[in-house]
């Protein structure tokens, strides 16, 4: 790891205390913010050639706070008092990130940030851009890059989020006891959705952009770090840990999807395998289950088989019929189908799916139709799986995902489908852990 | 200058018919393309659309702006996707031809206008 990088690593990591620090004196977590981008643009264009500062942290204040009250004197003289504490250096917060009592500060800053940025008045596409800058330490070029938007629809993006927080009246602190489980799961929401715009991209080229999930892993893996008690935060890390560790075989060389029964399972990161299946050993069982903690266990099973043939399917499907009760859903009952297939065979797959045809929120989408053809493919019927292929091409958003769908389509066209030797007949047969190999389902 | 290059059509019209191993060749054609573009540094921007299949297009009518279902041209003529490259015509043209020369369809190649202040991809 180079110098940069380092220093990259550092601001990224003060970011968010340096930021809860300011506002905690000052409230105005929108001019706050503005600051602390300022700062840490000053910081990586100096430290670099400089040298880090001895103490990086109270750096980062200093210009930060002097950058907060040079906007304010352009203000009005209104805040001259407010502009005359934050020069203070016995202002009523500490640098050092302990406060009187000896109670670590940046560790409780860093928590009501994410809170804040994850806050429910916010639309996901803002929630997501404004945790990247304000807790991810992210510049707006970096969140645009990694989102594929122009830097213009980031920046607005940002300050209508920090505007709608102002006029919600949220302020800097915890939230309410009652509504604390709440708040909690739309953060993990908000980032798993980073993970997973990383993950499978929603549109574009590439199927994966490999900075938002290290991104999301970071940033889960702190909140962990703060939160170690709270089952579903380790597990959403799992999930993230034990699902990313196969992202070396999820694409060939071109870029193509290649499906889980596919991959080649020694491009598996282990040390992730390894370091997922332990903390979510760690935890089930030890607090509440809940839906991460079941999808961190599925992905375990699949990650634990050395090969296709080896997968636990009656486990996973033990395991997705727990899911189905805790958190029931369109999503849950189509990854069921293709576990249910995989044990009871392809009818019993497609039997399950066709209760989805007449949901609504289900009916029209692009997956259905993939996991449909695959369970028709399976059960031999390729005039109808053909069509539900090109079906779920003609509807999916994912150029990745519509290439590899109109290719199985073609592959049925053929006379003789020369996909497996062994794989069709009476037994389940590993077609259907193609399915989970595009990992949509969650 | 700048030049989009336009490609029609959608699954129905262009691929559904086709082996494995000519999608498999289109599919590469496009990556290298693609590839080559951006490491030349000759690429702006570059966008597939989701199936003319899957497009509403806003009429006019009664008096009002209807949205309904389906796209504006026929699929086989409509808009599945472009590059916005930055390169003279004959490039442009030179880049058209190697995707017709496999797809045997046609492309279209048009000069951006100036003045766009949009802000650039």
């Amino acid at each position: 790891m180079n110098a940069d990088h380092r220093i990259g690593d550092l601001l990224r990591e003060l970011a968010p205390q340096v930021l809860g620090t300011l506002v905690r004196r000052h409230g105005q977590f929108d001019a706050c913010e503005d600051a602390v981008q300022e700062a840490l643009l000053a910081a990586a264009l100096q430290w670099p050639a400089q040298g880090v500062p001895e103490r990086p942290r109270s750096w980062l204040l200093r210009v930060a706070g002097r950058s907060l009250v040079d906007g304010w004197r352009a203000d009005s003289a209104r805040r001259r008092r407010e502009a005359a504490a934050a020069l203070d250096p016995a202002g009523p917060a500490p640098a050092a990130g302990v406060d009187d009592n000896g109670h670590d500060t940046d560790r409780d800053d860093t928590l009501v940030l994410l809170f804040l940025c994850c806050h429910p008045a916010l639309s996901p596409p803002s929630q997501l851009a404004l945790t990247l800058r304000a807790v991810g330490g992210l510049s707006t070029a970096q969140i645009a890059a990694a989102f594929l938007v122009p830097e213009a629809t980031i920046a607005r993006r940002i300050s209508r989020a920090k505007q709608r927080i102002r006029q919600a009246g949220a302020r800097f602190e915890p939230p309410p006891p009652p509504q604390r489980t709440q708040r909690l799961g739309v953060v993990l929401q908000v980032l798993y959705l980073v993970f997973n715009e990383g993950y499978t991209t929603s549109s574009g080229p590439a199927l994966q952009r490999t900075e938002l999930t290290a991104e999301a892993i970071r940033l889960t893996r702190l909140l962990h770090h703060l939160l170690p008690g709270e089952g579903e935060v380790a597990g959403l890390l799992a999930l993230m840990l034990l699902t990313d560790a196969r992202r070396a075989a999820r694409t060939d060389a071109d870029g193509a999807i290649v499906p889980l029964a596919e991959q080649h399972r020694q491009l598996w990161d282990t040390a992730g395998i390894s370091e997922g299946v332990a903390l979510l050993t760690a935890t089930l069982g030890s607090s509440p289950v809940g839906p991460y903690q079941l999808q961190a266990a599925i992905a375990a099973v699949h990650d634990e088989a050395p090969t296709p043939e080896d997968t636990d399917w009656p486990q996973i499907l033990a395991l997705y019929q727990v899911l189905a009760q805790i958190a029931p859903g369109p999503v849950v009952t189509l990854s069921r189908a293709v576990a249910l297939a995989m044990v009871h065979g392809p009818k019993a797959g497609l039997a399950l799916l066709g209760t989805l045809d007449t949901d609504e929120r289900m009916a029209h989408h692009h997956r259905l139709e993939a996991v449909r053809a695959h369970l028709l493919e399976q059960a031999g019927d390729t005039a109808a799986a053909r069509q539900s292929y090109l079906q779920a091409a003609k509807t999916t958003t994912s150029l990745p995902e519509q290439r590899y769908l109109t290719l199985r389509a073609a592959r049925l066209h053929q006379p003789i489908p020369p996909l497996l030797p062994d794989g069709l007949g009476a037994t389940p047969g590993p077609y259907a852990g193609r399915l989970t190999g595009t990992d949509r389902r969650r | 200058m700048k030049y989009m290059i336009m490609m029609f059509g959608g699954l129905g019209a262009t691929l559904q018919d086709r082996t494995p191993e000519w999608i498999s060749g289109m599919h590469e054609l496009m990556m290298k393309l693609d590839t080559e573009l951006k490491e030349a540094g000759e690429v702006v921007a570059s966008h597939g659309l989701v199936d003319p299949s899957q497009a509403k297009t806003v009429r006019f009518t009664g008096g009002v702006p209807v949205p309904t279902d389906g796209p504006f041209a026929e699929i086989k003529e409509s808009l599945a996707g472009y590059w916005i490259v930055d390169v003279d015509e004959e490039r442009a043209i030179d880049i058209a031809s190697r995707v017709v020369a496999y797809t045997e369809y046609p492309m279209e190649v048009r000069r951006i206008m100036h003045g766009d202040d949009a802000p650039q991809l």
